[in-house]
C-alpha cells in the first residue's frame, strides 16, 4: 500500500525528508505525477507529493523570468507568459498524450527534472539552458538554494544543469526559476513535399542540413515519413500522402517573409515546396514537439534516440529494417522518435548497437512496466562514469531515499 | 587584491619527480622562472609557485601525471594561458602544474553537425584561423587571447553571450582525468545526453577543482550572412542603459552591446587614437542575412533615438567593425595608461536585467563619492558590467578605498539578486563573497567536492574551502 505524504509547504518537504532519511525510507517524488512512467518504474512506499507547491510566485515581464513552485503546471505558466507575448524559448514538449496521460498535465518541475525540450533547442538549447536557479531539499535532509535570476554567473559549481536531467533522484525541488524571453511576431514553415512513394528519410536528412548550415536562422527542422505526416491536422501536410520536411523561421514579419523565400529558392532543388504561415505553423510544431502522431497506438514501444544529426535517418532505417515500426525526425535528425512493435527487450540491444556506433545514445520512453524494468531506460553507464554518477548521487543522497532506482537499477 | 591568502606549499620529494620525467622526459621543469610563470594569471597580484612544471602531450600523459600525484596526495594545478584574472592558477600549496598549451591541435571538426573536437591548449584566436575556410566559427571571446582548456574550466564568457551563451551553452562534451587519474568521457557525440547527471555543465566552470580537462567539444556557429557595427552616444549612463534594457526586452537578437562609460571612452580616444565623444556610449554588433540586420540596425537605432542619442552611426565595412572592437577589447590597456604605473583590478558584478540601469547609476554614485579612477564597461544585455578601478598597489589607503567600493558593488547586485561574478569566476577571492551569495549551497558543492576529489589534489584552495 502506497501512503502519500503531501507536502502544503517547503518546510514540510524538508520534515519529511529529513524523517524519510532518518528512517532510511525511500520516497518517490512527485509533483503531479504524469511524467511517472517515463524512467525505470519504482515501486516504493511513500510518495512525497510535491502538488500543493503550485503557482507562479515571481514574475515580472521586464525582467524576462519567472519563479514559480515545482508543481505549477506548465499550462498556466505559458498562459501566464502568452499574456505578455512571453515564451520559454526551450518550447516545453507535453508528453502526456504520447505516454498515455491527457494533455496538459505536465509540472514546471517535472519539465525541469526530465529536463525536455522541443524542436527549438537546435536553436535555443534544452531546458537546462533556461533553467536559472532553484531551491530544493537534498536526500540529505538540507534546504539550498543555487543560481538565481542572472543569466550569467561563475559562481562555482553549476547545479542546477546538474538537477536538471536528474529526474528527482538528487533533490526534491521546491521553487524553480527560468529564462523566458519575447515570443517572435510571425512564424512560417517551408515544406519540402517529397514524390508520392519511396522513402526519403536520407533526403530529408539532406534538406534540413542544408537549411540548417544556412544563414536563415532555422528554429525547427524535422522529417515526417509519409505514413507520419498523414496523421497531420494541417492539410498542407497531411493532405498529399508524401514524405514532409519542415523548416521553420521566426521572427518580425519582414524578416520572417524574406528568409522563408530564401529558404524556398535553396531547397527548390531537392523537390516541391510549399509554405505555412503562423496558425497552421504552429499547429504543425505542436504535433512534432509532443510526437504527437506516435501517441495513438499505445502498444508500440517508442525510443527517443540521440543522434549525430546527419547519421539519424541512417541509424533509424537501420533499427527498422524487417521490424514493424516508424520514425519521426526532429532536431535537424538529430532526434528521432522511434516506434517498433511490442518485443520482450523492446529491441534494447538493436537498438543501442546501433546508435552506439555512431556516438549516440537511445533511452526507452515508452513501454510496459515489466518491460522498463528489465530493459536499461536511460544508456547504461560503464566504469569511471557510473561511479561518477553513483558518487553524485551519494552527495546528495547517502541514504537513497530520493526515486532510488528511478535512473538506473539500484545495486 | 588585497586578500589575505596563506600559502603553504608541499615538498616534491625526488623520486616524484623521477617518476614524472619517465612519463614526461625532459618536458619537465623545475626552474625558478617557469615556475613563477605558472604560479599567477592576471589582474591578481602575488605568485604561488607551483613545485614543478609538467608539459603534457596527451590524455594519457596527464592520466599517468594524476595517478603518480594521486598516490602521494600531492595538488595538481591544470594550466592553459594563465589569464585568468582571479589567481585560480596560483599554486597555494605548490604541486604540480600541468601545462596543457603544448596539447593544441585541432582534432576533427564536424561541419554538417556543427561541432568540433580539440586539446585544451589550442587557443581562441587559432581555432577561429582553423575554421576560417569551412565558413563556421566559434564565437565566445573573453578579453584575452586564452586557451579553449581554460575558457572551459572557468566557464568563460565575452561579448557575444548575449547572442550566442557562454562556454556553458557551447561545450557539448568533455574528456576529463579524473583526479584519481582515470579517464572519462562526459558524453557522447549526439547532442542530447539522456544517459544520466549531467557532468559536461558540471565540469565546465569548475576551476580546475574536479580534473584536468583535455579534451572539449565545441558547438560551432555558421558565419553570418551579413554583420553591422553601430556606435551610439547617449546624454547619461541612464539612457544608454535603458537602451539596452528596452533592445533586450523587445527581442532584438542583438550579437554585441558593450556599455562604456564618458571615462572608459576618453581612456579609448587616447589609447586607440579616437576620437568618439566623451560621453556614455554602446557598441553594437548585428549578425544575420542582409535584410535582418538592417531591419534589427533600425530597430536599435530607433530605441536609441528615443533615449536621447542623436549620433548613431552604423557600419558594414569589416575594416571599421574591427576598429571598434579591437578598441573594447583594449579597454583593460587603455585604463593601464591612464595612470602608467598603477594596477587595474576588473570587478565582475552581474544583475536582473531590470535592475540594470539602478545598479550602474547607484554605482556611479558611489564612484564619485569614493574618489576612485574607476571606468565602467560591460556586455550590459547579460546585466555583465566592470568597473576597472585603477589604483597605486602600493598606497593602502588607496587599495582600502578600491576593496571597499567593490564589496560594496558586490552586496549591492546580491540585494538586487545579482551575482558577484558573472564571467571572471571564484577563484581565491571571491570565495566569501560566494557564501553570501549562496549560503546553504555550498555545503553541497563542498559535498560534491569530496565525493569527486576525497583528497582535496585538484586546484585546492579555489572556488570553496575543504
Amino acid at each position: 500500500m502506497t501512503e502519500m505524504l503531501k507536502a502544503e509547504t517547503e518546510d514540510q518537504v524538508l520534515d519529511t525528508i529529513k524523517w524519510a532519511a532518518a528512517e532510511k525510507k525511500p520516497l518517490e517524488v512527485r509533483g503531479t505525477g504524469s511524467k511517472s512512467m517515463l524512467g525505470r518504474p519504482t515501486e516504493l512506499d511513500h510518495v512525497l507529493d510535491l502538488s500543493a507547491l503550485s503557482g507562479v510566485s515571481f514574475y515580472e515581464p521586464a525582467e524576462l523570468v519567472v519563479s514559480a513552485g515545482p508543481a505549477t503546471p506548465v499550462a498556466e505558466v505559458e498562459a501566464l507568459l502568452n499574456d505578455h507575448n512571453q515564451q520559454m524559448a526551450f518550447e516545453p514538449p507535453d508528453l502526456g498524450p504520447l505516454l498515455g496521460n491527457p494533455v496538459g498535465g505536465g509540472t514546471l518541475g517535472g519539465l525541469l527534472a526530465c529536463n525536455l525540450a522541443g524542436p527549438r533547442r537546435i536553436k535555443a538549447g534544452s531546458a537546462r539552458d533556461h533553467f536559472l536557479g532553484f531551491t530544493a531539499v537534498s536526500g540529505r535532509g538540507e534546504m539550498f538554494k543555487s543560481g538565481g535570476r542572472v543569466v550569467k554567473n561563475v559562481t562555482g559549481f553549476d547545479l542546477s544543469k546538474l538537477m536538471a536531467g536528474s529526474y528527482g533522484t538528487l533533490a526534491a525541488m521546491t521553487e524553480v526559476t527560468v529564462k523566458v524571453l519575447p515570443a517572435p511576431e510571425k512564424t512560417r514553415t517551408v515544406l519540402v513535399n517529397w514524390a508520392k512513394d519511396g522513402i526519403y528519410d536520407h533526403d530529408g536528412t539532406k534538406a534540413m542540413t542544408e537549411a540548417l548550415a544556412s544563414p536563415h536562422e532555422v528554429s525547427g527542422a524535422a522529417h515526417l515519413p509519409a505514413a507520419v505526416a498523414r496523421r497531420s491536422a494541417v492539410d498542407y501536410v497531411a493532405g498529399g500522402g508524401r514524405a514532409v520536411t519542415a523548416i521553420r523561421v521566426e521572427g518580425p514579419e519582414p524578416s520572417v517573409a524574406h528568409r522563408c523565400e530564401a529558404l524556398r529558392t535553396l531547397l527548390a532543388p531537392l523537390g516541391e515546396t510549399e509554405e505555412l504561415h503562423t496558425e497552421n505553423s504552429q499547429t504543425l510544431w505542436r504535433e512534432i514537439r509532443d510526437a504527437i502522431y506516435l501517441a495513438a497506438d499505445q502498444e508500440r514501444h517508442i525510443w527517443r534516440l540521440s543522434v549525430p544529426p546527419t547519421e539519424g535517418s541512417r541509424v533509424a532505417l537501420q533499427i527498422l529494417e524487417g521490424r514493424p515500426g516508424e520514425a519521426l525526425y526532429d532536431w535537424g535528425g538529430g532526434l528521432i522518435w522511434l516506434t517498433l512493435g511490442v518485443a520482450p527487450d523492446a529491441c534494447a540491444n538493436v537498438v543501442r548497437q546501433h546508435v552506439a556506433a555512431v556516438g549516440g545514445h537511445a533511452m526507452l520512453v515508452r513501454a510496459p512496466e515489466d518491460v522498463r524494468d528489465r530493459v536499461s531506460v536511460f544508456e547504461p553507464q560503464e566504469g569511471p562514469l557510473d561511479e561518477i554518477t553513483r558518487r553524485i548521487k551519494d552527495g546528495f543522497d547517502p541514504s537513497r531515499i530520493l526515486n532510488p532506482g528511478r535512473m538506473h537499477k539500484e545495486s | 587584491m588585497s586578500a589575505q591568502v596563506i600559502a603553504d606549499p608541499v615538498e616534491l620529494e625526488e623520486d616524484l619527480l623521477e617518476e614524472l620525467r619517465a612519463v614526461v622526459g625532459d618536458r619537465l621543469s623545475t626552474s625558478a622562472a617557469v615556475r613563477e610563470h605558472h604560479g599567477h594569471g592576471e589582474g591578481f597580484p602575488g605568485v604561488f609557485p607551483p613545485g614543478a612544471v609538467v608539459f603534457a602531450h596527451s590524455t594519457e600523459e596527464v592520466s599517468e601525471i594524476v595517478k603518480i600525484c594521486a598516490v602521494r596526495k600531492v595538488p595538481i594545478v591544470p594550466f592553459g594561458t594563465g589569464t585568468s584574472l582571479e589567481g585560480h592558477v596560483a599554486a597555494l600549496r605548490g604541486g604540480v602544474c600541468i601545462d596543457l598549451t603544448q596539447m593544441d591541435k585541432v582534432l576533427n571538426v564536424n561541419a554538417e553537425d556543427l561541432d568540433v573536437t580539440l586539446q585544451p591548449g589550442v587557443r581562441r584566436k587559432q581555432l577561429n584561423e582553423y575554421l576560417r575556410d569551412t565558413g563556421l566559427f566559434f564565437p565566445i571571446d573573453p578579453g584575452a587571447d586564452a586557451s579553449i582548456g581554460g575558457m572551459t574550466a572557468t566557464r568563460a564568457s565575452g561579448t557575444n553571450a548575449v547572442r550566442y551563451g557562454t562556454m556553458r551553452e557551447n561545450v557539448l562534451s568533455l574528456t576529463v582525468v579524473l583526479p584519481d587519474g582515470r579517464i572519462i568521457r562526459t558524453s557522447r557525440r549526439a547532442r542530447k545526453s539522456a544517459a544520466g547527471y549531467d557532468l559536461t555543465r558540471l565540469y565546465v566552470g569548475s576551476e580546475g577543482t574536479l580534473g584536468v580537462i583535455t579534451e572539449i567539444t565545441l558547438r560551432l556557429y555558421g558565419i553570418p550572412e551579413a554583420i553591422s557595427a553601430a556606435v551610439a552616444s547617449f546624454p547619461d549612463l541612464e539612457s544608454a542603459v535603458n537602451t539596452v534594457i528596452l533592445t533586450i526586452q523587445s527581442g532584438v537578437p542583438i550579437a554585441r552591446v558593450e556599455l562604456l562609460d564618458d571615462i572608459q571612452m576618453d581612456a579609448l580616444n587616447k589609447y586607440s587614437g579616437l576620437d568618439y565623444p566623451v560621453q556614455p556610449t554602446l557598441f553594437f554588433e548585428f549578425h544575420g542575412t542582409e535584410a535582418g540586420v538592417r531591419e534589427q540596425t533600425e530597430t536599435v537605432e530607433g530605441i536609441a533615438g528615443e533615449f536621447g542619442s542623436a549620433d548613431f552611426q552604423w557600419t558594414a565595412h569589416a575594416e571599421e567593425r574591427n576598429k571598434l572592437w579591437q578598441a573594447r577589447h583594449d579597454a583593460y590597456l587603455a585604463c593601464k595608461a591612464l595612470r602608467p604605473g598603477a594596477t587595474v583590478y576588473a570587478t565582475d558584478v552581474c544583475v536582473p536585467i531590470s535592475r540594470l540601469a539602478e545598479c550602474i547609476m547607484e554605482t556611479r554614485k558611489d564612484i564619485d563619492e569614493t574618489g576612485v579612477l574607476a571606468p565602467i564597461v560591460g556586455h550590459v544585455g547579460d546585466g555583465n558590467f566592470h568597473l576597472s578601478p585603477i589604483f597605486d598597489p602600493n598606497d593602502p589607503e588607496e587599495a582600502r578605498r578600491v576593496d571597499e567600493l567593490n564589496e560594496r558593488l558586490v552586496l549591492r547586485a546580491l540585494a538586487m539578486d545579482g551575482t558577484c561574478s558573472g564571467e571572471h569566476g571564484v577563484g581565491l577571492h571571491k570565495m566569501d563573497f560566494l557564501i553570501a551569495e549562496h549560503g546553504d549551497a555550498i555545503s553541497v558543492m563542498r559535498t560534491l567536492k569530496m565525493s569527486l576529489d576525497p583528497d582535496n589534489i585538484m586546484n585546492p584552495g579555489k572556488v570553496i574551502r575543504v
